[in-house]
């Protein structure tokens, strides 16, 4: 896991300097289009004819390629070896050994199934890559999402690598009091306790001043919330969400009207 | 009328049974500047709490006995009304990051907007309190990469641009390394000097000594001595109830047995009174 | 109006500080656990704990926003499976209000319901979007048994059956240990005292 707060690369960028709420919808529109819209290339097409231009648009190419292989190959390896030789309907046999034969509707079920998933998991890595997460958040509670929420996301993605900090210190301290972490399974058990133990009570020993402090902030005051960062949105942009919305729409109300008939 | 006033004060925190405040009288002026000294568990947080409105709207358990601060009377008011009028500040820099942020400008702009003020006065009064809290350059760090020193002075920024009528501070150097301390020490004057009404629990004596206008000594939820700091201080029962006296008390008193002090004057609680006292018997 | 009263009862300030400790010990614990190669997960032990003593809606937004949180930092794969975070937070929440977590046998009723729960609402995630064989161990269980003849359905089903009981029993019984180990004036401030405590 990265030790940064999230895959956020600051870039001067016509991606970076969308509005996040364009970001998500065309990420959320991207996803519904891939699962619920016709033909087996759909998915495929939307990766190399939307997504891929527009993380080179956004200068992070590189970064939204490599970390995509790296979160999804293990799967689509898994995948396709798993469905090939599984999949309950199949029937067309390529070839087969001992006592498996791989199927030509396991491999296109394999195909559906990961390209969707490329799509899913590379439109969030693209809004990802691309929006601070204070940024996204700031954005959302000015449109109505409650600002208790935000503060818990946004206050989760801080506590997160300290608490990651901590465990490795405690970590360090209970190997250099000799305690085993590795050998077997009964002696891994065992070691989990002395790590978790320290690592839970600190962080909820905090928890009561942390309330106390975000209280004498007039966190909770029944006020309209103001917000120091301006986040620019546009007309255009507005339109695009409508247009993007009504796709969506019409992807899944095509895919109702198909299973109806 | 005083700005703050506790008449016959008791509080019971929930589940327990025996007082952490009893029969306690305060009245503060504004801007007065008092100083709570105690031992550990004499009720000097509690204090704090009940000034600043937690006790009893967080921390619920049983208040008798009346309170007024800044007009408030917690009975009839909740801690929305406290918060906008007594700003609290206390000992973990760290637990006073509001954690929702990710730099100081934006931490400190928190409050700002929760109270539903403009963004362009919001900007204005974070400059200024950044500028009097002598943190510019840190104003674009993460408040989580910074020193303890650094985060309180955050912590009291970013409380002072709510522009409370009351600071209540709970020994916020308690925590905090020599540099640290002195740095935070040194906003607090700059407060003080300004006017501002100020409440600080600290233990640090020979610091309160010398700024603050009175003293309130409190053992096991009682008051015990409220005066000038000279008379609260030079008192010889205060060691009896575990609150260290000054170093310069200290050196008095044992330059006195040994005949080095002038026999008619009081015990000194600063640096200056000490001094003044051996430039005596010099001469 | 009861639903709102009802979501409202289980979010006051110590909650809202609470969800993101809860989401940390989650995501760390989840972290040290796969490091140390042992047979279950235990990603949803701060869910658990927030549903036990803030409530069911508290915990089902914890599990939601551990998911996706996870999936925003670690590996946006775990973003579909949100449904199954928060309905482990959701019926440990209502176990808790039942009085199922006040002593351990209790504890350990709670948590064959939670992964009833789990192994419920993972099931068409699994066959849906993944065609049931996602990249975890268990799959194997799974494509034996689709050769044994079980419809697919059937054959995920089974195996989460089998899978998750452990680790939820296991989840469920370390979030007592730790509830056991907080102090009643601690556990006062947060809505639902009441669920530990007699």
């Amino acid at each position: 896991m990265p030790d940064r707060l999230s895959f956020f690369i600051p870039r001067e960028s016509r991606v970076h300097s969308l509005n996040p709420l364009t970001k998500l919808a065309l990420a959320f529109s991207l996803i519904i289009l891939a699962f619920f819209g016709p033909g087996l290339f759909l998915p495929v097409a939307l990766y190399f004819f939307v997504l891929v231009p527009l993380s080179l648009l956004g200068k992070v190419g590189k970064e939204f390629l490599q970390t995509s292989f790296r979160l999804l190959l293990p799967l689509f390896a898994f995948l396709f070896v798993m469905q090939s030789l599984f999949y309950p309907g199949g029937e067309t046999v390529i070839f087969s050994f001992w006592i498996f034969s791989a199927t030509s509707e396991g491999v296109v079920f394999a195909f559906r199934t990961a390209t969707r998933i490329l799509v899913m998991v590379s439109s969030f890595l693209l809004l990802l890559l691309t929006t601070h997460p204070s940024t996204l958040m700031n954005d959302l509670s000015r449109r109505g999402v409650p600002a208790s929420l935000s503060y818990i996301i946004t206050s989760t993605l801080q506590i997160i690598p300290q608490m990651q900090a901590r465990a490795v210190t405690i970590q360090d301290a209970q190997r250099s009091r000799g305690l085993d972490t590795g050998g077997n399974l009964i002696n891994r058990i065992r070691s989990l306790l002395p790590l978790v133990g320290p690592l839970v009570f600190s962080s909820l020993v905090d928890v009561e001043e942390r309330a106390i402090a975000i209280e004498a902030r007039a966190f909770t005051l029944p006020v309209k919330k103001t917000s120091l960062i301006d986040i620019p949105d546009s007309r255009g942009e507005a339109v695009l969400r409508w247009v993007m919305a009504a796709l969506s729409l019409m992807t899944i109300g095509y895919r109702i009207w198909l299973s109806l008939n | 009328m005083a700005l703050i006033e506790l008449k016959n004060l008791t509080y019971h925190y929930p589940l327990t049974n025996s007082p952490a405040l009893q029969d306690l009288d305060l009245e503060v002026q504004e801007g007065e500047f008092l100083a709570i000294v105690g031992a550990n568990g004499a009720g000097k947080s509690t204090l704090c709490y009940t000034i600043s409105g937690f006790i009893p709207h967080f921390f619920k358990g049983e208040l008798a006995g009346s309170v007024s601060v800044a007009g408030i009377d917690p009975t009839k008011a909740g801690l929305g009304e406290f918060v906008q009028k007594v700003g609290l500040v206390f000992q973990n820099p760290f637990n006073q990051i509001s954690g929702s942020k990710f730099t100081v400008y934006e931490e400190i702009a928190f409050g700002l907007e929760n109270l539903g003020i403009d963004p362009a006065e919001m900007r204005e009064r974070v400059d200024e309190i950044i500028r009097l809290t002598r943190i510019e350059d840190l104003k674009d760090r993460s408040p989580y990469a910074l020193s303890g020193g650094q985060q309180q002075r955050v912590a009291l920024a970013s409380i002072l641009v709510m522009r409370p009528q009351i600071l209540v501070l709970d020994e916020p150097t308690s925590q905090l390394d020599p540099i640290g301390s002195q740095e935070v020490f040194q906003v607090i004057k700059d407060m003080a000097l300004q006017g501002m009404t100020i409440i600080m629990a600290e233990h640090k004596v020979e610091w309160v000594a010398e700024f603050a206008d009175r003293i309130l000594a409190l053992s096991a939820g009682q008051a015990i001595k409220l005066g000038t700091p000279r008379e609260v201080l030079g008192s010889p029962e205060l060691p009896e109830h575990g609150i260290g006296i000054s170093r310069y008390t200290q050196v008095a008193r044992k330059a006195l047995q040994a005949g080095l002090w002038p026999e008619k004057r009081s015990m000194p609680v600063t640096l200056d009174e000490c001094v003044q006292g051996f430039q005596e018997i010099i001469a | 109006m009861k639903l709102i009263n009802s979501i409202k009862r289980d979010f006051n300030t110590m909650t809202l500080v609470m969800i993101p400790v809860a989401i940390a010990i989650n995501v760390v614990i989840g972290q040290i656990v796969a490091l140390l190669k042992l047979p279950v997960y235990l990603d949803s032990i701060g869910t658990v704990l927030v549903a036990a003593i803030c409530g069911p809606w508290a915990g089902a937004l914890t599990g939601t926003l551990s998911n996706i949180i996870w999936g925003l930092l670690v590996d946006p794969n775990a973003l579909p499976w949100f449904p199954v975070a928060l309905f482990i937070g959701f019926v440990a929440g209502w176990c808790a209000v039942a009085g199922l977590f006040r002593t351990w046998w209790k504890v350990i009723i709670t948590g064959i319901l939670v992964a009833l729960a789990a192994a419920t609402v993972s099931t068409p995630i699994q066959v849906y979007l993944y065609g049931g064989i996602t990249a975890s161990g268990s799959s194997f269980i799974t494509a034996f048994l689709l050769q044994t003849g079980r419809d697919l359905i059937t054959a995920v089903l089974s195996t989460n059956f089998l899978v998750e009981p452990i680790d939820k029993i296991a989840t469920c019984l370390l979030a007592f240990a730790i509830i056991k180990g907080l102090s009643t004036r601690y556990l006062a401030r947060f809505p639902r005292p009441e669920n530990i405590t007699m």
